[in-house]
């Protein structure tokens, strides 16, 4: 994922490789812990959205496939990879990280050496899409090791009561499993301390993101797709607390030094939906050719979550409820007008994605009701995340010219 | 010889929703829509008013698409469709169930568009076990019962127990119809078979069970002593199975659907709800029980192991998957479903397809492949 590596028209991160160390630190101590000299930990699988703090708190190492489809994604290996599970008959029509995934745990392959390291068991939270309920089925069978899902109820327009008691139960429920499949003990103390450690992560993380609302912005969504892989795989720990505070420094630095992202920023725009993780050096490319500055995006501002110290598994509950995907789309709508504002953006692009039908569908009413509500245009790219067996380069590069054009 | 109350039921399959207008003419009471079978229709029927299954259609989409993207299922996007062009105008509101990804965005986009003056979300658990689902499945059917009550009048408890006691009635009266397909499939051809378990969701439950008991006697001494005409035995899988010259043509080149885990068939009525206890928990205890559906997660029943076990059972000699492109939860089911036939030896057929654009010609070749080699066994 070292898009700086390639070119890019926008300027180097000097913290790029403090990042990358610590990604290559983590795999290694995941790909080594069963060896003699690992560290013994087990590894679990969990899904993006996964409430991962109970995992630190025990000990497990978490690995995380979304992280790992988009690192396949970004060095172009991902149709390959799903051809394999198509090829056992996953329909192409199902989300790609889910069938390169696949791939990838058959054929012990993908972007890690070797494959990404085997789970002892797995964590499935659903608040991100019900895909991947069915997807770490199929893991549970594969692996033949026990899945533990923890069920986040969607939130149309406000949350009852009962769903946060229903989430809090199964966080009971997790630590059980946990308590089982480690033979550790949970401790509530050091569950806290992660927990906080993660608020503070997060907290940073946002302190970076929050940077971007200066005009000129010193860095792009582009480089937050690229930086937030600590916040997503590693929050709870010291290290990403650490290494967050130095991006934010940087990103500071720049600010004062009056560095910008791209060359003569121009005009302001907001992303919304995962990255077109192989096409991210050209579509940056374009955007900063054309003056433009991508200069937030829905998907890393997803990993907002509020815990309170004096009832840390409550407000979990309600925390990884409450995520952007498992929202409703008037609710959806209210963020990203805030966004909008936030960043002073001048218009909004959408990757309709056709992995992700929970960010996708819906797009086209927010399209509209974000141009009624803010008086900005909405662009509207089709694609898919790693799948770029479905991508035409030529069409998104005419529409996105076309766009700036008439801003 | 189809009996007169069939024909009867036969002649509304191409204007489904004519019962459901007549209904309201007659009755003025409210009618609500909803796309799946794990809504708690008594609840509706207990309010007084008529619950109404929208299962799309085949046609082509026109205003749908300014809403949902193309690899969207055409389930979601003909039923949004209807709706938008005025189509289900006679309906009050629409329920809808959080079953996958699209049914629970197109319930937002169905809010914010469709315009109807009710409208009901049910967000049911996904894990279909252990005590804490159940009690948050019992708690999310009592806040959706006052969500209804609000809007339809008050729903007491020995009417929501009257219409448990009719929708068990109807249950018992469908798994009549399919035991004695089972017996002897040429008593009533599948395309009948799964009509009439699709009209008992579009009109009025205690008429439907009138039709039924009818039909029921007649073909039980039409069909008395005779012998199973030889048509091959199949088995089907998937959601909504409307299809009804697709079924037509499978009875005419030899086979038969003697069974199915379609969610307009043997899922819809299966397990009735226990009686004598909460209505609530009746409801819930019935959801517990069902064939469990891809949306929702159970370690302890494998989709896989009991479709496999329901297939020799039926001794189905071959098995339909009807899957809707882009439905994912059956899509990541299905490698899984398929592997445990094949190691049965039974042979099965993968048909994708989009309402709308189902072309019979082009499957009439696979299923005779599929019934040839199923002879040729
Ligand atoms: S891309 Fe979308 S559908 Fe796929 S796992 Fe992520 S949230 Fe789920
Ligand atoms: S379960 Fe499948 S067919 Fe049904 S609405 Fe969802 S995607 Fe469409």
């Amino acid at each position: 994922m070292s898009a700086e590596d390639k070119g890019l028209l926008t300027s180097k991160i000097q913290a790029t490789e403090q990042m990358k160390q610590l990604i290559t630190n983590y795999y290694i101590e995941a790909k080594t812990t069963r060896l003699p000299e690992g560290t013994h930990k087990p590894v679990c699988w969990i899904t993006s959205g996964g409430p991962v703090e109970f995992l630190i708190a025990m000990d497990v190492i978490p690995v995380y496939p979304e992280n790992h489809g988009a690192m396949c994604g970004a060095s172009h290996i991902a149709p390959e990879l799903a051809e394999v599970a198509e090829n056992m008959g996953f329909s192409r029509d199902v989300c790609s990280y889910a069938r390169l995934d696949i791939g990838a745990a058959v054929t012990k392959g993908g972007a890690i050496p070797g494959g990404l390291p085997e789970p002892d068991f797995l964590l499935c939270c659903n608040n991100i899409c019900g895909t991947v309920i069915k997807w770490y089925e199929e893991l549970a069978r594969f692996f033949n090791v026990p899945l533990f899902l923890m069920d986040t109820p969607f939130i149309h327009k406000e949350k009852p009561e009962h769903a946060t008691e229903y989430v809090k139960k199964q966080c009971l429920e997790l630590i059980s499993f946990l308590e089982e499949k480690t033979g550790k003990a949970f401790s509530l103390d050091r569950f806290a301390e992660v927990a906080m450690l993660s608020v503070e992560a997060v907290d940073l993380w946002k302190g970076v993101l929050k940077t971007a609302e200066h005009k000129p912005s010193p860095f792009t969504c582009f480089d937050a797709f690229i930086h937030m892989a600590p916040i997503v795989t590693l929050r709870g720990t010291q290290q990403v607390v650490d290494y967050y505070k130095l991006l934010r420094q940087e990103m500071e630095n720049r600010i004062e030094q009056g560095i910008s992202a791209v060359p003569e920023e121009k005009f302001r725009l907001i992303w919304d939906n995962i990255p077109i993780w192989y096409e991210m050096r050209s579509l940056g490319n374009l955007f900063a050719q054309n003056h433009a500055c991508l200069v937030a995006d829905t998907y890393t501002t997803a990993w907002a979550i509020d815990i309170k110290i004096d009832d840390p598994l409550t407000s979990m509950a309600d925390a990884y409820t409450k995520v952007y995907l498992n929202i409703s789309i008037d609710l959806m709508l209210d963020q990203l007008v805030a966004l909008m504002e936030k960043f002073s953006a001048d218009g909004l692009v959408m990757h309709s994605n056709r992995s992700c039908k929970p960010y996708s569908l819906g797009q086209y009413d927010l399209s509209r009701a974000i141009t009624e509500r803010t008086g900005k245009p909405a662009l509207i790219i089709e694609a898919d995340m790693t799948d770029s067996r479905v991508y035409s380069e030529a069409q998104t590069r005419e529409r996105v010219e076309a766009f700036i054009e008439s801003l | 010889m189809a009996s007169d109350s069939l024909k009867r039921l036969l002649e509304k399959r191409d204007d489904p929703y004519a019962w459901a207008r007549g209904w309201k003419e007659r009755t003025g009471g409210k009618v609500l829509g909803f796309f799946c079978c794990l809504a708690p229709e008594e609840m509706i029927h207990a309010a007084g008013a008529l619950p109404v299954r929208i299962t799309g259609e085949n046609r082509t989409i026109s205003k749908s698409g300014a809403h949902l993207q193309s690899y969207c299922c055409s389930l979601a996007r003909t039923g949004l469709d209807m709706a938008l062009e005025g189509e289900l105008s006679f309906m009050d509101g629409t329920v809808f169930v959080h079953t996958c990804d699209t049914m629970m965005r197109l319930s937002d986009i169905w809010r914010l568009n469709a315009g109807f003056a009710v409208h009901g979300d049910i967000v049911l658990p996904v894990r279909f076990e252990g005590p804490s689902a159940h009690e948050y499945a019992v708690s999310e059917l009592s806040h959706f019962k006052r969500k209804m009550e609000e809007s339809l009048g008050p729903i007491d408890d020995d009417a929501l127990n009257e219409s448990i006691k009719i929708y068990n009635k109807n249950r018992r009266l469908l798994s009549e119809l399919y035991a004695l397909r089972l017996e002897n499939p040429g008593l009533v051809s599948c395309d009948e078979a799964l009509w009439i378990v699709t009209s008992s969701a579009l009109m009025e439950k205690s008429e439907h069970n009138a039709i039924l008991e009818e039909i029921l006697a007649d073909l039980k001494s039409s069909g008395a002593g005779s012998e199973p005409d030889g048509r091959v035995r199949l088995f089907g899988i998937g959601s909504v199975m409307d299809q009804w010259d697709f079924l037509k043509m499978v009875e005419d080149v030899g086979g038969t659907i003697v069974d199915d885990d379609f969610c307009n068939g043997r899922r819809y009525f299966d397990t009735e709800a226990p009686e004598g206890i909460d209505p609530v928990e009746s409801i819930t205890e019935r959801l517990w029980e069902r064939q469990s559906c891809p949306c929702k997660h159970r370690t302890d029943r494998d989709r896989a192991v009991c479709l496999a076990g329901r297939v020799a059972e039926s001794k189905a000699k071959g098995a339909i998957f009807w899957m809707f492109k882009f439905c994912e939860p059956h899509a990541f089911d299905y490698p899984h479903i398929k592997k445990a036939l094949d190691d049965q030896g039974v042979p099965s057929l993968n048909l994708e397809i989009e309402q709308g654009s189902v072309s019979i010609e082009q499957l009439r070749t696979r299923v005779e492949a599929l019934i040839e080699t199923i002879r040729g066994s």
